[in-house]
Protein backbone atom coordinates (compact mmCIF):
# COMPACT_ATOMS: atom_id res chain seq x y z
CA UNK A 1 0.00 0.00 0.00
CA UNK A 2 2.83 2.33 1.01
CA UNK A 3 4.73 1.45 -2.17
CA UNK A 4 1.69 2.17 -4.38
CA UNK A 5 1.27 5.61 -2.79
CA UNK A 6 4.94 6.39 -3.30
CA UNK A 7 4.83 5.21 -6.93
CA UNK A 8 1.72 7.29 -7.54
CA UNK A 9 3.38 10.40 -6.09
CA UNK A 10 6.51 9.86 -8.15
CA UNK A 11 4.40 9.26 -11.29
CA UNK A 12 2.37 12.43 -10.64
CA UNK A 13 5.56 14.41 -10.06
CA UNK A 14 7.06 13.13 -13.34
CA UNK A 15 3.83 13.93 -15.28
CA UNK A 16 3.73 17.45 -13.80
CA UNK A 17 7.41 17.93 -14.64
CA UNK A 18 6.86 16.85 -18.25
CA UNK A 19 3.79 19.13 -18.51
CA UNK A 20 5.83 22.06 -17.18
CA UNK A 21 8.63 21.39 -19.68
CA UNK A 22 6.12 21.19 -22.57
CA UNK A 23 4.43 24.42 -21.44
CA UNK A 24 7.74 26.28 -21.11
CA UNK A 25 8.94 24.96 -24.50
CA UNK A 26 5.79 26.24 -26.19
CA UNK A 27 5.94 29.59 -24.40
CA UNK A 28 9.61 30.15 -25.22
CA UNK A 29 9.09 28.89 -28.78
CA UNK A 30 6.28 31.33 -29.49
CA UNK A 31 8.06 33.98 -27.49
CA UNK A 32 4.96 34.82 -25.53
CA UNK A 33 6.67 35.08 -22.16
CA UNK A 34 6.29 38.64 -21.03
CA UNK A 35 6.31 39.56 -17.39
CA UNK A 36 3.56 41.92 -16.30
CA UNK A 37 0.40 43.30 -17.89
CA UNK A 38 0.30 43.81 -21.63
CA UNK A 39 -1.87 45.46 -24.29
CA UNK A 40 -2.28 45.02 -28.02
CA UNK A 41 -1.46 47.50 -30.77
CA UNK A 42 -1.37 47.04 -34.54
CA UNK A 43 1.18 48.04 -37.17
CA UNK A 44 0.57 48.30 -40.87
CA UNK A 45 3.43 47.17 -43.14
CA UNK A 46 3.69 46.97 -46.91
CA UNK A 47 5.83 43.87 -46.43
CA UNK A 48 6.13 41.80 -43.24
CA UNK A 49 8.28 39.10 -44.84
CA UNK A 50 10.32 37.06 -42.34
CA UNK A 51 8.32 38.18 -39.33
CA UNK A 52 6.28 35.56 -37.44
CA UNK A 53 4.14 35.17 -34.35
CA UNK A 54 6.44 35.35 -31.35
CA UNK A 55 9.02 37.60 -33.01
CA UNK A 56 10.55 40.08 -30.58
CA UNK A 57 9.51 43.72 -30.27
CA UNK A 58 12.39 45.92 -29.17
CA UNK A 59 12.70 49.51 -28.06
CA UNK A 60 16.22 50.85 -27.47
CA UNK A 61 17.43 47.26 -27.68
CA UNK A 62 15.20 46.14 -24.81
CA UNK A 63 12.47 43.53 -25.32
CA UNK A 64 9.15 45.26 -24.70
CA UNK A 65 6.81 42.90 -26.50
CA UNK A 66 6.13 40.11 -28.96
CA UNK A 67 4.37 39.73 -32.27
CA UNK A 68 0.96 38.27 -31.46
CA UNK A 69 -0.23 37.65 -35.02
CA UNK A 70 0.03 38.69 -38.66
CA UNK A 71 -2.86 39.00 -41.05
CA UNK A 72 -3.55 40.39 -44.49
CA UNK A 73 -5.60 43.57 -45.01
CA UNK A 74 -7.52 42.57 -48.12
CA UNK A 75 -8.42 46.17 -49.05
CA UNK A 76 -4.84 47.16 -49.94
CA UNK A 77 -2.90 43.88 -49.58
CA UNK A 78 -0.88 45.22 -46.67
CA UNK A 79 0.24 43.19 -43.65
CA UNK A 80 -1.30 44.03 -40.29
CA UNK A 81 0.97 42.91 -37.47
CA UNK A 82 -0.52 42.70 -33.98
CA UNK A 83 1.98 43.50 -31.24
CA UNK A 84 1.60 42.62 -27.57
CA UNK A 85 3.56 45.18 -25.57
CA UNK A 86 4.05 45.84 -21.87
CA UNK A 87 1.36 48.06 -20.40
CA UNK A 88 4.04 50.12 -18.64
CA UNK A 89 5.16 51.26 -22.09
CA UNK A 90 3.49 54.51 -23.20
CA UNK A 91 4.03 55.12 -26.89
CA UNK A 92 3.37 58.55 -28.45
CA UNK A 93 0.95 58.41 -31.41
CA UNK A 94 3.69 59.31 -33.90
CA UNK A 95 5.87 56.37 -32.87
CA UNK A 96 7.41 54.36 -35.68
CA UNK A 97 7.64 50.61 -36.13
CA UNK A 98 10.37 49.12 -38.34
CA UNK A 99 11.07 45.53 -39.29
CA UNK A 100 14.78 44.92 -38.74
CA UNK A 101 17.07 41.94 -38.98
CA UNK A 102 19.51 40.64 -36.37
CA UNK A 103 22.73 40.80 -38.36
CA UNK A 104 22.65 40.22 -42.11
CA UNK A 105 20.69 36.99 -42.24
CA UNK A 106 19.36 36.73 -38.71
CA UNK A 107 15.82 36.72 -37.34
CA UNK A 108 13.45 39.55 -38.07
CA UNK A 109 12.14 41.68 -35.22
CA UNK A 110 10.03 44.80 -34.80
CA UNK A 111 11.87 47.89 -33.61
CA UNK A 112 9.80 50.66 -32.03
CA UNK A 113 10.92 54.24 -31.99
CA UNK A 114 8.93 56.72 -29.87
CA UNK A 115 7.83 60.00 -31.42
CA UNK A 116 7.19 63.46 -29.98
CA UNK A 117 3.37 63.62 -29.82
CA UNK A 118 1.67 64.46 -26.53
CA UNK A 119 -1.04 61.85 -27.13
CA UNK A 120 -0.37 58.15 -26.65
CA UNK A 121 -1.36 54.95 -28.44
CA UNK A 122 -4.19 53.10 -26.74
CA UNK A 123 -4.97 49.41 -26.79
CA UNK A 124 -6.15 48.55 -30.32
CA UNK A 125 -4.52 51.64 -31.93
CA UNK A 126 -2.62 51.25 -35.17
CA UNK A 127 0.89 52.48 -36.02
CA UNK A 128 0.92 53.63 -39.64
CA UNK A 129 4.37 55.23 -39.64
CA UNK A 130 6.23 52.05 -40.44
CA UNK A 131 9.24 50.72 -42.30
CA UNK A 132 8.77 47.35 -43.93
CA UNK A 133 11.25 44.52 -44.16
CA UNK A 134 13.98 45.43 -46.63
CA UNK A 135 14.26 42.81 -49.33
CA UNK A 136 18.03 42.24 -49.20
CA UNK A 137 18.02 39.64 -51.96
CA UNK A 138 16.27 42.05 -54.32
CA UNK A 139 18.70 44.86 -53.48
CA UNK A 140 21.73 42.59 -53.94
CA UNK A 141 20.22 41.37 -57.21
CA UNK A 142 19.81 44.94 -58.45
CA UNK A 143 23.40 45.77 -57.52
CA UNK A 144 24.86 42.60 -58.97
CA UNK A 145 22.86 42.29 -62.16
CA UNK A 146 21.56 45.85 -62.69
CA UNK A 147 18.03 46.53 -63.83
CA UNK A 148 16.34 45.67 -67.09
CA UNK A 149 15.90 49.35 -67.86
CA UNK A 150 19.61 50.05 -67.31
CA UNK A 151 20.65 47.32 -69.70
CA UNK A 152 18.06 48.48 -72.21
CA UNK A 153 19.42 52.06 -71.96
CA UNK A 154 22.97 50.79 -72.45
CA UNK A 155 21.89 48.81 -75.52
CA UNK A 156 20.13 51.89 -76.92
CA UNK A 157 23.29 53.97 -76.65
CA UNK A 158 25.35 51.37 -78.55
CA UNK B 1 -36.90 50.61 -45.49
CA UNK B 2 -36.30 54.28 -44.77
CA UNK B 3 -33.52 53.53 -42.30
CA UNK B 4 -31.97 51.12 -44.81
CA UNK B 5 -31.81 53.84 -47.48
CA UNK B 6 -30.40 56.26 -44.89
CA UNK B 7 -27.62 53.79 -44.09
CA UNK B 8 -26.94 53.32 -47.79
CA UNK B 9 -26.75 57.08 -48.32
CA UNK B 10 -24.41 57.47 -45.34
CA UNK B 11 -22.17 54.70 -46.64
CA UNK B 12 -22.13 56.22 -50.12
CA UNK B 13 -21.26 59.63 -48.67
CA UNK B 14 -18.47 58.14 -46.52
CA UNK B 15 -17.08 56.32 -49.55
CA UNK B 16 -17.23 59.39 -51.76
CA UNK B 17 -15.53 61.45 -49.00
CA UNK B 18 -12.82 58.78 -48.70
CA UNK B 19 -12.34 58.63 -52.48
CA UNK B 20 -12.32 62.42 -52.72
CA UNK B 21 -9.59 62.74 -50.09
CA UNK B 22 -7.33 60.17 -51.75
CA UNK B 23 -7.95 61.66 -55.21
CA UNK B 24 -7.17 65.16 -53.88
CA UNK B 25 -3.94 63.81 -52.38
CA UNK B 26 -2.97 62.26 -55.71
CA UNK B 27 -3.69 65.49 -57.59
CA UNK B 28 -1.69 67.48 -55.01
CA UNK B 29 1.31 65.16 -55.34
CA UNK B 30 1.25 65.02 -59.14
CA UNK B 31 1.09 68.81 -59.37
CA UNK B 32 3.97 69.19 -56.91
CA UNK B 33 6.17 66.62 -58.63
CA UNK B 34 5.55 68.19 -62.06
CA UNK B 35 6.41 71.64 -60.71
CA UNK B 36 9.64 70.39 -59.11
CA UNK B 37 10.60 68.45 -62.27
CA UNK B 38 10.21 71.61 -64.39
CA UNK B 39 12.35 73.63 -61.99
CA UNK B 40 14.96 70.86 -61.99
CA UNK B 41 15.00 70.84 -65.77
CA UNK B 42 15.51 74.60 -65.97
CA UNK B 43 18.31 74.68 -63.37
CA UNK B 44 21.91 74.67 -64.51
CA UNK B 45 23.34 72.89 -61.45
CA UNK B 46 22.32 71.32 -58.14
CA UNK B 47 23.01 74.39 -55.98
CA UNK B 48 20.90 76.57 -58.29
CA UNK B 49 18.18 73.92 -58.16
CA UNK B 50 18.29 73.84 -54.33
CA UNK B 51 17.75 77.61 -54.19
CA UNK B 52 14.97 77.67 -56.80
CA UNK B 53 13.07 74.67 -55.52
CA UNK B 54 12.94 75.68 -51.85
CA UNK B 55 9.94 78.07 -52.05
CA UNK B 56 7.97 75.37 -53.88
CA UNK B 57 8.94 72.57 -51.51
CA UNK B 58 7.99 74.59 -48.44
CA UNK B 59 4.39 74.52 -49.68
CA UNK B 60 4.54 70.84 -50.58
CA UNK B 61 6.48 69.32 -47.68
CA UNK B 62 5.76 69.92 -44.01
CA UNK B 63 9.33 70.44 -42.86
CA UNK B 64 8.10 71.39 -39.36
CA UNK B 65 6.41 68.02 -38.85
CA UNK B 66 9.24 66.17 -40.62
CA UNK B 67 11.87 67.68 -38.31
CA UNK B 68 9.75 67.01 -35.22
CA UNK B 69 9.31 63.37 -36.27
CA UNK B 70 12.96 62.99 -37.28
CA UNK B 71 14.13 64.16 -33.85
CA UNK B 72 11.52 62.06 -32.03
CA UNK B 73 11.09 62.07 -28.28
CA UNK B 74 13.76 64.72 -27.66
CA UNK B 75 11.74 67.33 -29.59
CA UNK B 76 9.75 68.14 -26.44
CA UNK B 77 12.92 69.54 -24.84
CA UNK B 78 13.59 72.01 -27.67
CA UNK B 79 12.79 75.68 -27.02
CA UNK B 80 11.18 77.95 -29.63
CA UNK B 81 14.49 79.24 -31.04
CA UNK B 82 15.91 75.71 -31.25
CA UNK B 83 12.75 74.45 -33.00
CA UNK B 84 13.06 77.18 -35.62
CA UNK B 85 16.78 76.62 -36.17
CA UNK B 86 16.50 72.82 -36.35
CA UNK B 87 13.56 73.00 -38.80
CA UNK B 88 15.43 75.41 -41.05
CA UNK B 89 18.61 73.30 -41.01
CA UNK B 90 16.71 70.06 -41.61
CA UNK B 91 14.86 71.59 -44.58
CA UNK B 92 18.16 72.80 -46.05
CA UNK B 93 19.73 69.39 -45.52
CA UNK B 94 16.89 67.53 -47.26
CA UNK B 95 16.71 69.97 -50.17
CA UNK B 96 20.48 69.96 -50.76
CA UNK B 97 20.76 66.19 -50.43
CA UNK B 98 18.04 65.44 -52.96
CA UNK B 99 18.91 68.31 -55.33
CA UNK B 100 22.33 66.75 -55.81
CA UNK B 101 20.67 63.56 -57.11
CA UNK B 102 19.04 65.32 -60.07
CA UNK B 103 20.62 65.80 -63.46
CA UNK B 104 19.19 68.77 -65.39
CA UNK B 105 17.36 67.69 -68.53
CA UNK B 106 16.54 64.20 -67.28
CA UNK B 107 12.91 63.74 -66.28
CA UNK B 108 12.00 60.88 -63.99
CA UNK B 109 9.24 58.64 -65.32
CA UNK B 110 6.72 58.25 -62.51
CA UNK B 111 3.93 55.69 -62.33
CA UNK B 112 1.37 56.57 -59.68
CA UNK B 113 -0.51 53.76 -57.95
CA UNK B 114 -3.86 54.34 -56.19
CA UNK B 115 -3.58 56.30 -52.95
CA UNK B 116 -4.33 54.44 -49.70
CA UNK B 117 -6.06 55.97 -46.69
CA UNK B 118 -4.02 54.24 -43.96
CA UNK B 119 -5.58 56.23 -41.09
CA UNK B 120 -8.28 58.93 -41.00
CA UNK B 121 -5.57 61.61 -41.18
CA UNK B 122 -2.90 59.81 -43.22
CA UNK B 123 -2.66 58.96 -46.90
CA UNK B 124 0.05 56.98 -48.67
CA UNK B 125 0.70 57.25 -52.39
CA UNK B 126 2.86 54.43 -53.75
CA UNK B 127 4.79 55.23 -56.93
CA UNK B 128 7.33 53.59 -59.18
CA UNK B 129 10.04 55.94 -60.39
CA UNK B 130 12.28 55.23 -63.34
CA UNK B 131 15.22 57.61 -63.34
CA UNK B 132 18.44 57.34 -65.35
CA UNK B 133 17.91 53.65 -66.00
CA UNK B 134 17.13 52.62 -62.44
CA UNK B 135 13.76 51.80 -60.97
CA UNK B 136 12.72 52.76 -57.44
CA UNK B 137 9.62 52.04 -55.35
CA UNK B 138 8.77 55.29 -53.58
CA UNK B 139 5.90 55.91 -51.16
CA UNK B 140 4.83 59.47 -50.33
CA UNK B 141 3.13 59.95 -46.95
CA UNK B 142 0.75 62.88 -46.68
CA UNK B 143 -1.29 64.17 -43.74
CA UNK B 144 -4.50 66.14 -43.62
CA UNK B 145 -3.47 67.98 -40.44
CA UNK B 146 -0.82 69.84 -42.47
CA UNK B 147 -2.99 70.50 -45.56
CA UNK B 148 -2.05 67.21 -47.23
CA UNK B 149 1.60 68.17 -47.35
CA UNK B 150 4.22 65.40 -47.51
CA UNK B 151 5.48 64.27 -44.10
CA UNK B 152 7.67 61.30 -45.07
CA UNK B 153 9.13 59.62 -48.14
CA UNK B 154 9.82 55.89 -48.15
CA UNK B 155 12.35 54.81 -50.80
CA UNK B 156 12.70 51.06 -51.42
CA UNK B 157 11.17 50.43 -47.99
CA UNK B 158 13.48 52.83 -46.16
CA UNK B 159 11.78 55.77 -44.47
CA UNK B 160 13.48 59.16 -44.53
CA UNK B 161 12.09 59.98 -41.09
CA UNK B 162 13.14 56.66 -39.55
CA UNK B 163 16.64 57.02 -40.99
CA UNK B 164 17.13 60.48 -39.53
CA UNK B 165 15.39 59.60 -36.25
CA UNK B 166 17.97 56.89 -35.55
CA UNK B 167 20.79 59.40 -36.02
CA UNK B 168 19.26 62.47 -34.41
CA UNK B 169 17.91 60.58 -31.40
CA UNK B 170 21.45 59.32 -30.74
CA UNK B 171 22.71 62.92 -30.96
CA UNK B 172 20.00 64.11 -28.57
CA UNK B 173 20.90 61.44 -26.02
CA UNK B 174 24.54 62.56 -26.19
CA UNK B 175 24.09 66.30 -25.83
CA UNK B 176 20.44 67.37 -26.05
CA UNK B 177 19.11 69.96 -28.51
CA UNK B 178 22.50 71.73 -29.04
CA UNK B 179 24.02 68.39 -30.17
CA UNK B 180 21.19 67.82 -32.66
CA UNK B 181 21.55 71.34 -34.07
CA UNK B 182 25.33 70.93 -34.21
CA UNK B 183 25.01 67.66 -36.13
CA UNK B 184 22.55 69.24 -38.58
CA UNK B 185 24.88 72.23 -39.11
CA UNK B 186 27.77 69.87 -39.87
CA UNK B 187 25.68 67.83 -42.31
CA UNK B 188 24.48 71.00 -44.10
CA UNK B 189 28.07 72.32 -44.34
CA UNK B 190 29.23 69.07 -45.95
CA UNK B 191 26.55 69.41 -48.64
CA UNK B 192 27.39 73.02 -49.57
Amino acid sequence: MKNTKLELSVGLFVVLGIAAIIYLTIQVGTGSMLSGDTYLIESRFANAGGLHSGSTVLLAGVTVGRVEGIRMESADYSAIVTLRVLSSLRLPTDSMASIKTTGLIGDKFVSLSPGADDTYLKSGSRITLTESAVDLESLIGKMAFGTIEKEKAQQDTK
Amino acid sequence: MRSFSLILTALALAHSHLSASTIDAEIFLKKAVTEVAHIADASENSSALAAKVRPVLVNVISFELMTRRAVGLGWKKFNEAQIKEATDLFATLIIRTYSSKFTPGEFPEITYKPAILVAPERIEIPTRILYRGSQYEVIYRQEKSVDRRITDVVIEGVSLIATYRTQLDAQFKQGGAPAVIGALKKAVAVRQ
